[in-house]
């Protein structure tokens, strides 16, 4: 019962771990989604079959499967990175699936006339993704955007079963010593509670900044 | 934009009821045929004991199992020698597996077990809520643990010992781990017990099979589990060899419902029992003695060490 001290920093250092994964994957996330989106949308076919393959191939496999691929998977091809980046890797393709159908829903909220007119002022594909559809479409989205970062966030606590010492981990660890199960993952959903609440907040302030009054 | 948009949802609305069909049919395959398996232990069986109405009476908790017909039993399947299914047969072959239907034929008069899986995460709470009545499944008795569950035994004395590659011999002993990249199954004592030695990291996965693969895919330099569970990946993989014996004593307890006392003293008479008879040494003969040299340790006593 005694030592619950000495605990604190493993328990710390698996938040962190958990920040830090969820930080990556959601860089890896979005930047892979916006590139996808973009083929979905583009008047290139095998590209726009690209696009849809891969939302349909991550999407319905699920993330434990991709994990256990890429950790002990592509090992056996000869390709090998150290845990925690082939978990974030993982984790942000998986995700990006999720992003890019959000983003896309966005798109399609964007009217028909904004895309026309912009080819009427001459704008190229790219141009009008870039300064006429896209920044309609995210500020459509903030809120299902939040939602999908919260799903991520709780998705990084897979990453515990191939190994990454992340909080879901470290409460295992601290288990272990102490044998109190409820104290300890009690705390550790606390600490997910609290970092999701900080995500919806970072949500609401981004929605306030960014909504356009319809 | 809104037709192949339609015809999209529809896909996924289709993937989605496909899949959770296909969930819904794939049962759990928890449950295990009464034994008929290989003659040998089908003899050990035949030969083993059945409680007394006497014998029953000392335990609501026994009585409450002959009630139902059948005992339910926290284990895994995915550990040789002591607890694996058979793919063929569905049936669960090695020491815990036998040990768990020898139990059964004590109190129901007929080997009929059902495992319920159990994780090393969670059979504090499977016990503590009743979902399984015992957990026979290499469940090391520690002072800790024993707050929160009582033990019957110790039945069989194990303990972490090392594992590495294939003709790597450069840790022979504990001390050698000191700033090595150690393997270790998720709350198990073997990691518990490694982390006093300084490893430069710590590698935990949820399953055995899990560590041997990173094992031979270079993520760690050594293994560290019970000598039990390696003994079971050096007879399945030559990619891996054992390179200690056991450092540490490790006991192996029945976890039983925290408090219930009068079945843990029926759990451990009927240990007595199947000592004195000579069928544990039998079952230890067929499964874990295949591999581990030497003769049949002896068996423990009951109560010998704290916590049970």
């Amino acid at each position: 019962m005694n030592g619950w001290g000495d605990h604190l920093g493993t328990f710390a250092e698996g938040a962190l771990n958990t920040v830090l994964l969820t930080v990556f994957s959601f860089a890896g996330a979005v930047t892979v989604a916006v590139v996808i989106t973009a083929f979905r949308i583009c008047p290139v076919r095998p590209l726009r079959a690209f696009g849809t393959a891969y939302v349909e191939l991550f999407q319905n496999i699920p993330l434990a499967v991709w994990l256990v691929l890429f950790v002990f998977g592509l090992p056996a091809v000869g390709i090998s990175f150290g845990l925690f980046t082939t978990a974030a890797a993982a984790t942000a393709l998986y995700m990006a699936s999720y992003y890019a159908e959000t983003l896309r829903a966005g798109v399609n909220a964007v009217g028909a006339g904004q895309t026309e007119a912009a080819r009427a002022l001459g704008l190229g594909f790219g141009q009008s993704l870039s300064a006429v559809v896209l920044p309609q479409a995210l500020r459509a989205i903030v809120q299902p955007l939040g939602n999908v970062t919260i799903q991520l966030l709780m998705n990084t606590a897979l990453a515990a079963a191939v190994g990454v010492v992340e909080l879901t981990e470290a409460a295992n660890r601290i288990n272990l010593v102490l044998a109190e199960p409820l104290p300890v993952y009690v705390g550790a959903g606390v600490c997910y509670a609290v970092l999701a609440l900080m995500i919806s907040a970072g949500t609401a302030l981004a929605e306030r900044k960014l909504a356009i009054p319809r | 934009m809104t037709a192949p948009a339609r015809r999209r949802r529809l896909a996924a609305l289709l993937t989605a009821v496909a899949l959770s069909a296909a969930t819904a049919c794939s049962s759990s395959g928890g449950a295990v045929p009464p034994a008929g398996g290989g003659g040998q232990e089908q003899n050990l069986l035949d030969r083993a004991p059945v409680a007394s109405d006497a014998d029953l009476a000392t335990s609501p908790t026994a009585q409450a199992i002959k009630q139902r017909g059948q005992i339910l039993i926290g284990s895994q399947l995915d550990t040789p020698l002591l607890s694996q299914q058979n793919p063929t047969t569905g049936q669960t072959e090695g020491f815990d597996a036998i040990l768990g239907r020898l139990l059964a034929k004590y109190i129901l008069g007929r080997p009929n077990v059902k495992i319920v899986n159990s994780t090393s995460q969670i059979r504090e709470a499977l016990l503590q809520n009743n979902t399984v009545d015992v957990v026979l499944h290499t469940y090391s008795i520690t002072p800790a643990r024993a707050e929160k569950v009582s033990f019957a035994g110790p039945y069989f004395m194990s303990g972490p010992a090392i594992m590495a590659r294939k003709g790597d011999s450069a840790v022979t002993k504990p001390q050698d781990l000191k700033g090595k990249r150690v393997l270790a199954v998720t709350n198990s004592t073997g990691m518990a017990l490694a982390q006093q030695y300084q490893p430069a990291e710590m590698i935990t996965l949820g399953t055995n099979a899990e560590c041997v693969t990173a094992l031979e895919q270079g993520r760690g330099d050594v293994y560290v589990n019970d000598l039990t569970q390696l003994a079971g990946n050096a007879q399945t993989n030559d990619k891996v060899q054992i390179n200690t014996g056991t450092f540490g004593q490790d006991p192996y307890g029945i976890g039983i419902h925290h408090g219930d006392d009068t079945f843990k003293q029926f759990v451990n008479a009927w240990l007595t029992k199947i000592q004195a008879a000579g069928l544990w040494q039998e079952a230890y003969r067929q499964t874990l003695g295949t591999v581990i040299p030497g003769d049949v340790p002896a068996p423990p006593k009951t109560g010998s060490v704290p916590g049970s």
